[in-house]
Formats: C-alpha cells, structure tokens, sequence
C-alpha cells in the first residue's frame, strides 16, 4: 500500500506544483482552466512516479538497476506489478467498479425519466449524469475484456510467460485510476454537460469540468494505444513453437484485431478534445462559432468513435466464439472465414465514420458512399454470427453460466445488428438519429454485445483465475435475470424514439410516459441484479469450492497448467502440435509439454497420450 | 440427430411468420402528417419485414439448442462431429447475406434518399433560427415569430435553418425530418404537410430540438400548426402588419 499512498501524495503535491507555477508565471486564480491543465499535467507525472514509476524507469535513467516488485500476496495488486495476470485482474476489478458506478448513474436516469417533468434532477444535472454515464461505461466497454482478459489470457493462449513489454503494461493499467479520478472529480469544476461525445461547440464554452473530461481522454487514450502496441506485439513475436496462425485461439486473434484497431485511430479521440483544449486555454479556433468549423470535430470524433466501437466489439466476438466452441464440444465452425471477417471488420470500420452524421448537414453526395460502406460491415459480421451458429449446430451443449449469458448476447446482439440497418440507411437514419431508438440500439449493441460478453467472460475465466468455482445456481439466475431484464429496459424504448422521443432529455412529453416508467422499473430490477453477480463472485473467490486445471475440459492452453496460472505460468515450455478447437477428432491434441516431468506442475497428472501430451 | 435441421426449419418458418404477422398488426408510427413521413415509414416498414427471417433465424437455432441439442453429461461428455467448416454453407451464407445488403442499399437506401433529400423545389422559403434554447421562425415575408410555428398545408416548404451558438437540430417528429443546426452553415431540409392540425392534436406536431444544446435543452421545443394556405396567407400578412 505505500506505492499507492505515495501516488496519491505525489499526485497531489504535483498538481499543486504545476497550478502553482502557472499562476506564479501568468496570475489568475487556480481554477482557470490554463493551470488545471497544467497542473494534471504534473500530477498525472507525480502519480505515475509514485506508483512505481521511479523504480521501474526512474532508477535505470541514473544508470541504477531497475527495481520490480516481486510480491506475491494481495499487495501485488496495490502495486506497479509488470505480471500481467495481475495487471489483468488489476483492469478487471478497476473496470468493474466503474461499470458499477455508470451503472448508479443509469439509475438516477431512469428514476427521473419515470415519469415527465422535472423530479430528482435538474435538466443540466441530468445532461451532467447522461455524460458522465456515457463516457464511464464506454471506457469499461472499450478497456473490460481487452483489459483484463487481453492481459490475463492472450499471453498463456499463445504458451508465453508474459506480454512482451511488461513494464509498457504496467504504465497502461496505472494510466486508468487517475482517468476515473478525473473524471469523477469533475463536479468540482462545475461537471461535463455536452455529452461522452462532446460536440463543439458547446464543448468549448461549458463548464470548466469539460478539461477534466479532455484530460481523461488524453490519459486514457494513451493507455489504449500502450496496449495494443503491446498486445500486437505480443501475439506476433511470443507465441509458442507451434502455434502457427492457423492453431491460434479466436479469442486471442480477436484480441489482436482490436489491438490493431485500437492503436491505429485511438489518437484522433485525444486530438479532437486537444484542439477542444486549445480552443479553450490557448484562444485558437478550430471550433469557435463562425470562424472554425463544428462539423470538422464530428468528423474527427468520429473517425475514432466509430471504430471504437468495435474495439469494445470485437473482443466479445472472441470471448463468445471461445465459450460456444468449449461448450457445444465442436470445431470452431468455419474459423477461417471467422478470422478473416475479423479483420474485414477492423477495416471497412475506420471508413463508415460519416454514418452518425447523415443529419449534420455535411456535403448531400457523402451520404450515398457512407451508406454502402456501412452496409457491408454487415456482411463480415454475419460471417461471426454464422460461426456461432454452425458451432451451435448439433453441438453437444452443457448449460453453463457462460453459455446462458452467451445465449443472451446472441439474442441482443442480433437485435443490436438488425436495428443499425435501419441507422445505417438514410431514409430512415433521418427521422431515428438521435433519438430513444439510437439509445436502445447502441445499448443492443454495447451492452448486448460488449458487456454481456465481459460478463460471460468473468463466469468462463473465474475458475482458472481464482482456483476455484463460482455458485453455478446464483451464477445461471443472474444470467437469466439480466438478459430478461435487460429487454425489457431497451425494448419499450425503441417505440419511444421511433415515435418522437428525442435523446438526452430529462423532461419529455406526457406521451411517453407509459414506455419510459416501464423501462424504468425493469431497469432498476435489471440493476439490482449485479448485487447477485457481484456477490457471487466475492463469496466464490473467498470460499466457493476448489477447482482443477480444466473444469470445462477445454482445450486451449490456458486449461492445461493449474489454477490460478503459476508465477511465470509454465513450468516448462508448451509445444503447439495442433488446433485448438479440434474436438471429435480422435486422438488430437492442441499442445503438450514435451519436457514435463511427472508432478511439474499440478495440473499433470501423469497420464499422456501416444504423443506425450497431457489427457 | 442427423435429422435435427427438421425441427430448426419448422422454428424459423415459425418465428418468421410470428414477427411478420406481429409488424403488420401493430402500428409502429405516429401519426404521418407529411408525405415525407410515408416514405420514411415504408422504408422503416419494409426494413422490419426484411429483419423478420435474419432474427427468426437467430432464434431457431436458440431456441432448438436449448430444447434438442443440450446434454447433461458434464465437461467429459462426449464430443460433437468434427465439422470443420462447409464450404456449401459459407458460401451461400455469404451471397444471401451479400444480396440483402445489396437489396437495402438500393431499396429503401438510395431509393428513400432521393425522394427525401432529392427534389430542390419550394413553394415557399422559411428561415429557423435556433439558440439557446429557443427557436426563432422568418417567413417569406419578413415577419418573425418565437411562440409557434404556423405553415401551409399541401405546399412544399424549404426549411432554411442556422444556429447563433451552439449545433441545434431541426426535427419535426410528425413529419419523420430531421437536420442540425449548425453556426455559421445554414443547413436546409424540405417537408410537405399534408393535413391541417395543431400541436394540441398530436404532441409530435412540433419542432424538437435533437442535438445536446446545454441545460434547456429537452425543453427546446416550438409548437407547429398545419393550416390551410389561404388562411396561413393571412396569418402572415397579420403577423407582417403587427410588426
């Protein structure tokens, strides 16, 4: 803990330092907006250093030896750790109590949206909440399973001891706390009302709360771009003898489109709210009314926020995929295609951008272009949705948590596809955009495909990385509860948008009140249902019953070494001798370890097959 | 279990059919007090009856998964057939998939876009003006007006909009139209009302402010009425007069 205590005291006093020196050098009072930005500057500074910084880059800098902490009890986890399985856990526990926190925020929504008029918040309080549950829950949507199943599983599915720049990834994680510092901080300076997606020019002439907003963007994006350099580099260079392109787990090549994505355009995020910034504290005007361009921040914005959403997509199709073959004890239908439509992805994303923007006035003749490229995303993506179904397809199916949730990400995620076809023709984009059926669509897609899979990955993965097994009862209820409850959250709000409720609005028209107080009480039910998640996993990590290695009897090489993962997770080096997802195949092994020696390690029980691999 | 396809094909004609009868009983819309508002409902109309098939079948296979293909044998249950992959299926998947795509693109894409967007006639020219949190109307005449929004049935109306601050949109709900409001561009959108109606008819008979403006934002709202153009005439020249 005195790595933390020092973080925040570094933080603390570099903040001070910088606004000092900016009022020291140009006046003004501490809360203009110049010396708060420079004073995160320095905190952010201080904060890193303090984390562990100092000892993991400062000392080699002075030509001393670089110092890690090799702890391995729970203070690992209050510290600059460079093992990724703690950093992975460290994004998951992090990643998850935001998620709780967006979802508090979604709850005072709802209760003031239960009937018309203004309730428990005022309209600009609510816009303030509406913002700040907008951009909580895209960061734990972009960084939840990259995060922590990115960092915890994509090393040991690819038979590595850890990512290849562990200290980069240590940096990435510790990136995260001062951005949900920022941005929860931010009512001091009057909060952020101009919406996660910030459009100028309102966002340059809100409160003061909008900087923090920008810094944590900044700060966060940076974190995004560490990771997937690293994972890139990690699935490239690390991966065991063996594991050719062709044997590599989905979830891991999911992992590795993300991370191409996420480092290629997560830097226009960071330059739109900089110019913002700039417009703000250095007096240019790249969005001022009249002499800049608003239109130029929503093309910017969003030629990073498109693709970001399959960032936050893209890796649910892998937890999926891996969780649907382990339970229909079938091949990985048509994975080729799969991986291929994986990539289709990661490319036509970063050209549909303009589709959000078919009624900002752009230039008529874009609209032709931006429709057909968005449309044919649909066609790699149902290329995923016929691997699903294919592996489904006569499989031998075990109802596991897993499964049921992935059954209700399946159900959500169709619906979340099927109603962007409608936002994606302009005929009838022109009347839903920005409207309730946006809301329910994007929560269709974000939470149906990117939450529901997060979820579904915690229940797959709590067994291997905890040692032992959650409540299956407790676990199958919630999974039940939340997609039932979530429908019946989203559903009534397709008909409000459809029939005139426009979004981000904490009064309405008496109309729609019969469709929003039943989304409200099936929202507050959806929400009470994490208390069972949540539950369930702290009583299963403390006492819930002890597991072996392999519990689901999966066949990627996360399953073949104990539970929890050793220090440097193999005890002795794997070789890849075929598919992962070979099941029915008689004799066929993913990987063994040809220089175990009996009792290496747990997991081996001294049964081998003719090839020498584990049974 | 090599015939479980049956099972899966009669669930999706099913589904197919529930969701189809569903869309054609219900009534989706509001009210449709523009031609606008038609094309843009059968657009919507047809995309839901092209979504029929592609969710019935995602709910088949559901649906058969839980009842015929679940199994209680634990993790070292026996495995599935070995099917890889079928190039038959991949390949089929891929042209349907492609030829609906193909199909919404033309109709209602390109289609709804030029009988929406297309078609640079007017009758009339009206200029909105929006700012936190109001909107202000000019009509052809020169007379301005803040409390509602009054137009001709049957006439087409070229909607000049600006914005002195921040984005606005300009979206009348009854008429399913919708641009922002940009400072400095003036954006232009084209309705033709076609039943005479007032704001207390139909809630959605109002122009709605769409895009995150600030505080006021939900209540940026201004009351429309359709009137017939004799009388709408005459309420300009009225409104002209009183200066």
């Amino acid at each position: 803990m005195k790595y933390l205590v020092r973080a925040f005291v570094l933080g603390i006093v570099g903040y001070a330092v910088g606004v000092g020196l900016t009022m020291a050098i140009r006046g003004g009072g501490p809360t203009d907006e110049v010396a708060v930005v420079i004073g995160y500057i320095f905190a952010l500074a201080g904060w890193l250093g303090g984390i562990g910084g100092i000892e993991a880059f400062g000392r080699q800098w002075i030509g001393k030896s670089v110092e890690v902490s090799t702890d391995r009890g729970w203070r690992r986890y209050f510290q600059f750790s460079v093992d990724h399985k703690v950093i992975g856990i460290q994004y998951g526990v992090t990643l998850l109590s935001v998620l709780l926190i967006g979802g508090i925020a979604a709850m005072i929504m709802r209760v003031e949206l239960a009937s018309p008029g203004v309730g428990i918040v005022d309209l600009d309080d609510f816009n303030k909440i509406v913002s700040m549950h907008g951009i909580l829950m895209v960061a734990v949507a972009v960084a939840g399973i990259i995060g922590a199943f990115g960092n915890y599983i994509i090393p040991i599915q690819i038979g590595a001891q850890d990512m290849a720049f562990p200290r980069l990834n240590a940096i990435g994680f510790w990136l995260v706390p001062p951005v949900a510092i920022a941005l929860l901080m931010s009512p001091l300076l009057g909060a952020f009302n101009a919406g996660w997606t910030s459009y100028a020019p309102l966002s340059v002439t809100n409160e003061s709360g909008q900087i923090l907003f920008n810094m944590a963007i900044v700060t966060f994006g940076m974190s995004s771009i560490l990771g997937g350099i690293n994972i890139i580099t990690t699935v490239i260079t690390m991966r065991a003898p063996g594991m050719t392109w062709g044997r590599l787990p989905i979830f891991t090549w999911a992992g590795l489109a993300t991370s191409v994505l996420a480092f290629a355009v997560t830097q226009f995020f960071a330059a739109a709210v900089i110019l913002i910034t700039m417009d703000r504290v250095a007096g240019t005007s790249f969005f001022q009314p009249d002499v800049g361009s608003a239109l130029l921040y929503e093309h910017i914005f969003w030629f990073y926020s498109h693709p970001a959403v399959y960032i936050m997509v893209l890796p649910g199709f892998g937890v999926i995929l891996e969780i649907v073959t382990t339970f229909s004890r079938k091949p990985l239908f048509a994975y080729k295609a799969v991986v291929a439509s994986l990539f289709a992805i990661v490319g036509l994303s970063v050209v549909v951008w303009a589709h959000h923007m078919f009624t900002s006035g752009m230039a008529n003749f874009l609209h032709g272009p931006f429709m057909i490229i968005t449309e044919a995303i649909s066609i790699p993506t149902g290329v995923i949705f016929l691997g699903i179904l294919g592996t489904l397809w006569q499989g031998r199916l075990w109802f596991r948590t897993p499964l049921v949730i992935a059954f209700g990400w399946l159900f959500n995620f169709t619906i979340g596809g099927i109603t962007g076809i409608f936002l994606a023709d302009v005929a009838t984009d022109i009347h839903l955009h920005d409207t309730y059926f946006v809301v329910a669509h994007f929560h269709y897609t974000i939470v149906g495909g990117s939450i529901f899979a997060l979820i579904a990955a915690v229940f797959y993965w709590f067994p291997k990385i905890t040692g032992r097994m959650y409540n299956e009862k407790a676990g199958s209820i919630f999974g039940v509860w939340l997609a039932l409850f979530f429908n019946l959250t989203f559903i009534p709000l397709f008909w409000a948008g459809m029939n005139g409720m426009n979004r981000r609005i904490g009064d309405y028209p008496d109309a729609f009140e019969g469709a929003n107080k039943f989304a409200s009480v099936s929202a507050l039910i959806l929400g009470a249902s994490f208390l069972l998640f949540v539950g369930n996993l702290l009583y299963s990590a403390l006492w819930g019953p002890k597991v072996g290695p392999n519990p689901w009897n999966a066949r990627t090489l996360e399953w073949l070494i104990p539970s929890p993962p050793p220090e440097h997770n193999f005890t002795s080096q794997p070789v890849v001798i075929g598919s992962p997802y070979a099941y029915g195949v008689k004799g066929s092994v993913h990987a063994y370890f040809p220089n175990a020696k009996k009792g290496d390690d747990p997991g081996d029980d001294g049964t081998r097959d003719q090839e020498g691999a584990l049974v | 279990m090599r015939r479980s396809w049956i099972p899966v094909v009669i669930l999706w004609v099913a589904y197919t059919v529930l969701i189809v009868v569903a869309t054609a009983q219900f009534s989706w819309f509001p009210k449709e007090w523009a031609r606008e508002a038609e094309v843009v409902d059968e657009a919507m109309l047809l995309l839901q009856y092209l979504s029929a098939p592609v969710m019935a079948l995602v709910m088949a296979v559901m649906t058969w998964s839980v009842i015929g293909w679940r199994t209680e044998g634990g993790a070292h249950r026996e495995d599935g057939a070995p099917v890889r992959t079928n190039k038959t299926v991949v390949t089929t998947w891929l042209i349907v998939t492609s030829a609906l795509a193909i199909f919404v693109v033309i109709n209602p894409g390109f289609i709804g876009l030029a009988e929406i967007r297309g078609e640079p006639s007017s009758d009339y020219v009206i200029n909105l003006q929006g700012q936190q949190f109001s909107w202000e109307v000019t009509y052809p005449n020169g007379a301005t007006a803040l409390d509602e929004l009054v137009i001709p049935a049957h006439a087409r109306v070229r909607y000049d909009i600006i914005s002195i601050d921040v984005l606005h949109s300009f979206w009348v709900p009854a008429f399913r139209i919708k641009i922002d409001a940009l400072p400095g561009i003036t954006t232009t959108a084209y309705a033709t009302a076609e039943e005479e109606g007032t704001f207390e008819d139909d809630v959605n008979l109002r122009i709605q402010c769409a895009e995150l403006c600030g505080a006021g934002h939900a209540n940026m709202a201004m009351p429309i009425r359709v009137v017939s153009e004799a009388e709408w005439t005459e309420y300009v020249e009225a409104l002209a007069a009183d200066g």
